[in-house]
């Protein structure tokens, strides 16, 4: 009987159908059931999986044969703006401003409740979803609230288990492509080691490796507010094609360490204390936009290609490394700063590295994963 | 993942704006799914193509109606049964007139096994199980999992009971878990391995 019962409950759960006592009656049936666990997840997985964004060109093609046809059937479509008449938004501008009124009181109330919330419940916040990629592999993930998330390798989202409900807040970890969906009362959030991202309804990607020297932010379209840890104050808004590039603390205080070690005037000078708050710097440049097919390098990864261009070659050996999951060791000055360009889509390691060989000559050895590279 | 509200919008900015651009995003977000659909029931491609027109040309000529749809979903997938159907009948083709006969192809069957962390052999299987799902069972499956619709319009669409629809899920999962479960306990120690 409870197999049976099992997966009716378990698929009105992954459609999204199944009532609160249903979800909590197929819970149970689970505990009871441990070996099913992992069947569970990987067909809560496959259901939530999207193939691939939905291609939407010949929807367009489609469009215009249909305009063709709109055309020949002599259907009145484009002579819409006589039904209309201009006096009409004249006529409705008080309620515009009723409107406005209104949405200016809800907001308030709004505010209020939640102010009055905040104060009641400052029990910190359980992060319970995880969702992590190894390097050398990519994930793409669908949020409760429909935005989707590529995550590139080597990379950890966190999101709490009440995501949607009440706010829509992730903790990221590496590098990630978001397309949020609309939603401007729950405002998404994105926290990194030493940016806050605060979003409507956008696509942008964010490279925000701990270990980096600095975090990227790069916005496709829409708006976002980007605040910096340490200057809560300070708010950066982004426009479209803008990318913003913040050196990460832990490299400023890395850098201070290896200044101090230098100096042998100042000895005994504490590492760890910084006399000023650190500001980090920052830079807004413009997106570039390959002249031949309009991409823009910073999400080339989602389509499974590595792209560089005018990078040097210590930049990029970080890259390859999260993207083949192996280790790179540069031993030589010059090649640590030579500028590279290029795209890498099936080639192995290997391949990719005896292209690189064309552009600047070097030699290599490879252990396992490890690759030394000298001149 | 509710659509009806996006499309809700949409049809709003139609109906009182006669919103061409709403219009043309309309178009483009249902027409790959209202096009699978009416193929499987026509089995043309071109006759499939010239119904989704038909459907989105009456959009627009009973656009100031178009706010009082409470179901938008469903009122695009009934409006395509039935012009389709009505096609079959002006055409005196035999072509089956209830779900049964209709094929429906699914497209989330071209799985990223790399993404899911399941090995190609699972995913063959996978593939394998939902091809062989009876014809209403796929079509109840697809109409759900991939098109958006909910179980309840589902049943309405295709004049079943609720708990037909709750039924032939059911049978669809546990297909699709049978192939899996058998897999995990071959497989159980591999899992874990990094797959490159």
């Amino acid at each position: 009987m409870s197999q049976e019962k099992f997966w009716v409950l378990f698929s009105k759960k992954v459609a999204a159908e199944a009532s609160n006592d249903e979800i909590f009656e197929l819970e149970k049936l689970i505990q009871e059931h441990p070996e099913w666990q992992l069947a569970v997840q990987n067909l809560g997985d496959l259901w939530h999986h999207q193939p691939q964004p939905v291609d939407s060109l010949e929807a367009e093609d489609a469009y215009i044969l249909h305009l063709n046809r709109i055309n020949e059937l002599k259907i009145p479509f484009g002579d819409y703006k006589n039904e209309t008449p201009v006096y009409s938004l004249r006529h409705y501008k008080k309620w515009y401003w009723a409107a406005a009124v209104l949405l200016i009181v809800c907001a308030g109330l709004i505010t209020l409740l939640q102010l009055n919330k905040g104060e009641k419940n400052n029990t910190p916040v359980s992060y319970v979803n995880e969702v992590s990629t190894r390097p050398g592999s990519k994930s793409k993930i669908q949020l409760p609230d429909g935005s989707m998330v590529w995550l590139n390798a080597g990379s950890k989202l966190t999101y709490t288990k009440d995501f949607g409900k009440k706010n829509r807040e992730v903790v990221l970890t590496g590098e990630a492509f978001f397309d949020v969906t609309k939603n401007p009362e729950k405002p998404f959030l994105i926290q990194t080691n030493s940016i806050n991202i605060k979003v409507l309804g956008t696509a942008f990607n964010v490279k925000a490796y701990p270990e980096d020297k600095q975090t990227e932010t790069s916005l496709i379209r829409g708006n976002i507010e980007v605040t910096i840890k340490n200057r809560p104050n300070d708010k950066i808004f982004l426009s479209p094609s803008e990318k913003l590039v913040v050196e990460n603390i832990v490299a400023i205080e890395n850098n201070k360490k290896i200044k101090v070690q230098n100096s042998t005037s100042r000895p005994t000078i504490k590492e760890n204390f910084s006399i000023a708050p650190l500001v980090p710097k920052l830079s807004i440049n413009k997106l570039k936009y390959s002249p031949v097919d309009s991409t823009v390098a910073e999400t080339q990864w989602i389509n499974n290609r590595l792209v560089f261009r005018d990078e040097s070659f210590t930049e990029l050996a970080i890259r390859l490394e999260r993207w083949y999951d192996v280790t790179i060791e540069i031993n030589d000055a010059a090649l640590e700063e030579a500028r590279l360009n290029g795209i890498f889509q099936s080639e192995t390691i290997v391949q990719a590295l005896e292209a690189l060989k064309i552009s600047v000559p070097f030699s290599y050895d490879q252990k396992g994963n490890n690759i030394t590279i000298y001149r | 993942m509710d659509q009806n509200d996006d499309i809700k919008r949409l049809l709003a900015a139609i109906s009182i704006n006669a919103d061409q651009v709403a219009y043309k995003e309309l178009f483009v977000l249902l027409h790959s799914r209202l096009k699978q659909f009416a193929y499987s029931i026509l089995r043309s491609k071109e006759e499939a193509e010239e119904l989704v027109s038909d459907i989105f040309i009456r959009i627009w000529e009973k656009r100031s109606q178009l706010t009082s749809i409470e179901s938008p979903l469903l009122y695009f997938y009934t409006t395509a049964k039935n012009l389709a159907i009505n096609r079959l009948n002006k055409q005196k083709r035999q072509l089956p007139h209830s779900p049964e006969g209709w094929q429906v192809q699914l497209q989330s069957i071209h799985f990223d096994p790399e993404q899911l962390l399941l090995t190609e052999e699972i995913m063959q299987k996978i593939r394998q199980a939902i091809n062989d799902l009876p014809p209403r069972c796929r079509l109840i499956f697809k109409l759900i999992k991939e098109d958006g619709l909910k179980y309840k319009e589902v049943a309405e669409l295709l004049e079943l009971s609720a708990k037909t629809i709750e039924a032939q899920m059911a049978i669809a999962l546990r297909r699709l878990g049978k192939c899996m479960q058998l897999e995990i306990n071959q497989l159980n120690p591999k899992m874990a391995i990094p797959k490159k």
